[in-house]
């Protein structure tokens, strides 16, 4: 979603962000309040230039020896280089079911110690290098990462090394970790958001599919050190990986310092399988509400289960969702915080991926508003479906906004390497970015409702809102929209569903 | 958007041509600076690695400008300058920047407010006619439902951010009691629910013709520009525009907290959490780099002392955070620690008052003042990459440097000349008794305050006491 607030600590947590808004068009602009005059006619609106052409930065690929794939772009100009392994995969293929988190304490666990480094070695290293090794593995995919400077890159990059080839995951920080991560799960359960953000995948999906799994007190209470050295050995392996580097170094040279640094990374491992468990079919749209005693707003997040990455409706879905919900002046924003002013902002997104990820919309919603914004969110996914078509203005804002912003994507040396990796990560063809523009462009307002009408269903929709209930579950089950079914902070039922 | 760094407050960078002992890339921002007759000052900087701009207006007005009973009026102003202007429809905005695949925002601290466009290099003149209409224009559109319509925006905001978040309320609490009342700094940006609740579109009007003048306004544009184009554009949309009365700056004086106070309020969390904060000194100040070097060094790593000692070691806490932040005319130093849940508060704040005072005996070691230098370089040259990264730069530092590149070219050098006496130095003078100490509790759990015996409970004045919609 747009324009949401950044947060940073002290002084500057007092830095708001504003962003647009009105609740009407303004009226024919009246000029005899001007303070200042105008020697020409303001009204009319320049004429852009020629639209520039995209440049997409050229990368050579090469299998090495031990089976990953190394991929190298130069990109010169300032002296920095931005290095990533990614490996296809990630917990959803490798992470016992009854285990989430597991992978996210692998990652972390990396910096914990080495053979030959103990935790505050690594951090001192790094830090003396001027920068940090991240590493990272999300539901289906992971990286080990970091940008340098360029004569920082070889010294970063035996650290890396050390890191990915040796660690000894010492139970002591395993325990420290653990007491950690039960504290952050603390806290996140103090935010509505926090709550639906679990409460959300858990009630769309189930537990059965890892899509509804999140990481919690008793998975993490299960975590033990073998748990960990077994996912790490069957996880940092060649074979899914794919090495990018980019930026102020050339192809030989970059293929001479990595071969170098990973001479001992060892073959193995492939390409996982990326079946699922067939998702819980649709069930009639019902409102899961979650107590928040005291909220000052309500959190809302509903949806369904969505199509997958791989579907054909991938661009007329993205084309679709901008005017939905990622503009800020989408139907769903101008709207609900516009129009309205009920919330700070609202949006959509699909979550795409192998498996079929959810479409969600949602935002954060005024306690006394939640009846109102749920029937405005309703109405909102009604009329996408074909009773309020995109209009021409709406289609050629969605599709200039994706299409003119992909340049900018390619600025920096990480930006232009998360975008080389994620063509192999998600297995898109290798001109994906020269293509995109075409394959936006041609969308049409045709398609644009065919997907709202097949991917987005108001009558199986999951609802969760995560809010004060002494105050909001009365006037939700005056609007009549959906039955309603109370659930606690960890998405189990608390009650039986009431009908209104 | 994805959070991003005050650069100019935390991350000092790289100058051009220093003589420095290490090895200095020499990297520099190109700008040209001028100012036009009405005293708009504009910076210009080329950068042709993608066909991009960002366009920038920071204008000198932000919270300290407003005084008691009126406060989170510079934020909520900054929202109306969204809601379209004389020549330029609500919704224009937008279509001209995200619908053309830039983005657009706006930003309110207490010492300034800024705006800005990014843009395909195509659509400059149009973010600079944008920025000019509301520059001139403003008041032409506005109307009471506008300014209504915002103010309701502006509370969910205050929501979001703030009362509905833990801990959101820390840090105006503090500032309500570091400050005197009245003090410039003492609230926060957003303001009080009550005071945006009686904000109207005259006080509108009053701010905008005050402090809204070209005279008070910095333009930056940066990326694939054509400067002799630009320039004629940024004439014919600007030179126009009249200039506005000299601006009175609020006077503001110290802190002057005397001793320590020690407060407790009582928030809807589960986990408690320890904050710690001392006045120090602003941003023009010798002692503020080596100030912000002692965040680093207290907390900015695994390594750093009170991480390593009390999350690391003898982990008696879950995370803990420090640091300087360098405002035009005041400073904070904080410590904020959340501790596990086997272990509170007071002990919590004992161990971190006997590591810092080690490090005021001791001084940092030179491999710790190695360290925490060492990252400046990366940071600067990864801040390079982006146009709105530079324009913020150069605009923040034009404004209060009257130097666009004062950064760069002298802010980086004095953080790399900070000595482990330095160091020592401000410890000793800075982190003294004279301080606020906030515990934040669960509800009806004030015994879990640090010292509990000896903190006050505080009310939470600035939220709404009652539920205040447009019907």
């Amino acid at each position: 979603m747009n324009r949401r607030p950044s947060f940073v600590s002290g002084l500057a947590a007092a830095v708001v962000f504003a962003a647009p808004l009105a609740a009407q068009q303004p009226k024919t602009p009246a000029k005899q309040q001007a303070a200042a005059k105008s020697s020409f006619d303001r009204r009319i609106v320049p004429t852009p230039g020629k639209v520039p052409d995209l440049t997409v930065p050229f990368w050579g690929k090469v299998s090495l020896a031990n089976g990953a794939q190394l991929v190298v772009s130069e990109k010169r100009g300032l002296p920095l280089v931005s290095f990533q392994i990614s490996f296809i995969g990630g917990a959803n293929q490798y992470e016992p079911e009854e285990k989430p988190g597991l992978a996210n304490f692998v990652a972390n666990m990396l910096s914990e110690g080495t053979t030959h480094r103990n935790g505050d070695q690594i951090s001192n290293d790094l830090q003396l290098l001027g920068t940090e090794v991240n590493a990272f593995i999300g539901g289906e995919s992971g990286r080990v990462s970091f940008e340098s400077t360029r004569d920082k890159f070889a010294a970063t990059l035996a650290v890396l090394a050390d890191l990915l080839e040796n660690p000894t995951f010492p139970q002591d920080a395993l325990d420290r970790l653990r007491a950690r991560t039960i504290v952050s799960l603390t806290v996140n359960r103090d935010r509505t958001s926090g709550i639906a953000n679990v409460v959300f995948p858990k009630s769309v999906f189930g537990t059965a599919h890892p899509y509804g799994r999140s990481m919690n007190e008793a998975s993490v209470k299960a975590i033990t050190r073998d748990d960990l050295v077994a996912f790490y050995k069957n996880y940092f392996r060649p074979g899914h990986a794919v090495i990018s580097v980019v930026g102020d170094i050339s192809q030989a040279e970059a293929k001479r310092a990595v071969e170098n640094a990973l001479s001992g990374w060892k073959a193995g491992g492939s390409v996982p399988d990326f079946s699922y468990p067939a998702a819980p079919s649709p069930k009639p749209t019902t409102i899961y509400l979650v107590d928040k005693p005291g909220a000052a707003q309500s959190t809302f997040a509903l949806g369904e289960v969505g199509p997958p990455r791989a579907t054909p409706d991938y661009f007329a879905l993205r084309v679709m969702n901008e005017m939905l919900g990622v503009l800020f002046q989408s139907r769903l924003n101008h709207n609900i915080r516009e129009v309205k002013g009920y919330s700070y902002g609202v949006g959509s997104s699909f979550g795409f991926g192998k498996g079929p990820g959810a479409f969600r919309a949602g935002g954060d919603i005024v306690t006394a508003k939640t009846d109102s914004a749920l029937i405005e969110f309703m109405k909102e996914l009604r009329d996408i479906r074909g009773r309020r078509p995109p209009s021409d203005d709406e289609l050629a804002q969605a599709k200039a906004s994706l299409v003119q912003s992909l340049p900018s994507t390619f600025a920096s040396v990480t930006g232009v390497n998360n975008n080389i990796a994620s063509i192999y990560t998600q297995g898109l063809a290798e001109d994906y970015y020269q293509a995109f523009a075409r394959a936006v462009n041609a969308v049409t307002r045709e398609d644009v409702v065919r997907v709202a009408q097949k991917y987005i269903d108001p009558e199986h929709l999951t609802i969760v809102i995560v809010g004060d209930r002494s105050k909001i579950e009365a006037p939700l089950i005056a609007t009549k929209i959906a039955p309603i079914v109370v659930l606690d902070v960890n998405g189990d039922p608390v009650k039986k569903a009431v009908t209104p | 958007m994805r959070p991003f760094l005050l650069s100019v407050l935390v991350a000092p960078c790289l100058l051009a041509q220093q003589q420095q002992a290490r090895p200095a890339t020499s990297i520099s921002i190109p700008f040209e600076k001028y100012t036009l007759n009405n005293g708009l000052t504009v910076v210009l900087s080329e950068d042709h690695t993608t066909p991009t701009v960002a366009v920038e207006v920071i204008y000198h007005v932000g919270s300290k400008n407003e005084v008691l009973g009126h406060t989170g009026f510079a934020h909520m102003f900054e929202h109306v300058m969204f809601t379209g202007s004389g020549h330029v429809p609500y919704g224009t905005h937008d279509k001209f920047t995200e619908g053309v695949g830039g983005s657009n925002n706006g930003q309110t601290y207490f010492d300034w407010t800024r705006y800005w466009e990014t843009d395909p290099s195509n659509y400059l003149e149009t973010a600079l006619w944008l920025e000019a209409d509301r520059m001139g224009f403003l008041l032409d559109s506005l109307d009471d439902a506008k300014f209504r319509a915002q103010r309701d925006i502006v509370k969910n905001e205050r929501r979001q951010s703030y009362d509905n978040q833990p801990y959101g309320r820390d840090r105006e609490l503090i500032g309500l009691a570091m400050y005197p009342n009245g003090h410039p700094y003492s609230w926060p940006t957003i303001g009080a629910m009550s005071d945006l609740s009686a904000a109207g579109v005259e006080d509108v009007k009053r701010f905008f013709r005050l402090y809204y003048a070209p005279n008070n306004a910095t333009l930056v544009v940066v990326g694939d520009i054509n400067r002799a184009r630009t320039k004629a554009w940024i004439a014919k949309y600007f030179d126009e525009l009249p200039r506005g009365k000299a601006i009175t700056r609020p006077n503001v004086g110290a802190a002057s907290l005397r001793g320590e106070k020690r407060l407790t309020f009582e928030d809807r969390v589960q986990v408690p959490r320890l904050w710690i904060q001392w006045p120090t000194v602003n941003m023009f100040s010798a002692d503020a780099p080596a100030l912000e070097l002692l965040g680093e060094i207290l907390a900015g790593s695994r390594t750093a002392r009170i991480t390593k000692a009390l999350v690391y070691d003898k982990p008696i806490a879950a995370s803990v955070s420090a640091g300087q932040t360098s405002a035009e005319n005041v400073g904070e130093f904080r410590i904020i620690v959340t501790p596990r849940p086997e272990h509170t508060l007071t002990e919590v704040e004992t161990q971190v008052d006997s590591i810092v005072a080690r490090l005021k005996r001791d001084g940092p070691t030179a491999e710790e003042l190695k360290r925490v230098k060492a990252g400046q370089e990366l940071s600067f040259l990864d801040d390079l990459q982006s146009n709105l990264g530079k324009a913020f730069q150069l605009a923040e530092d034009q404004t209060f440097r009257d130097d666009p590149s004062y950064t760069f070219r002298v802010g980086y050098a004095k953080t790399q000349a900070v000595t482990a006496a330095d160091i020592k130095r401000v410890a000793n003078k800075y982190l003294g008794s004279s301080r606020v100490v906030l515990s934040n509790v669960p509800l009806g759990k004030r015994d879990l305050a640090s010292h509990a015996d000896r903190s006050t409970i505080v009310t939470d004045p600035l939220t709404e006491k009652t539920t205040e919609i447009r019907p």
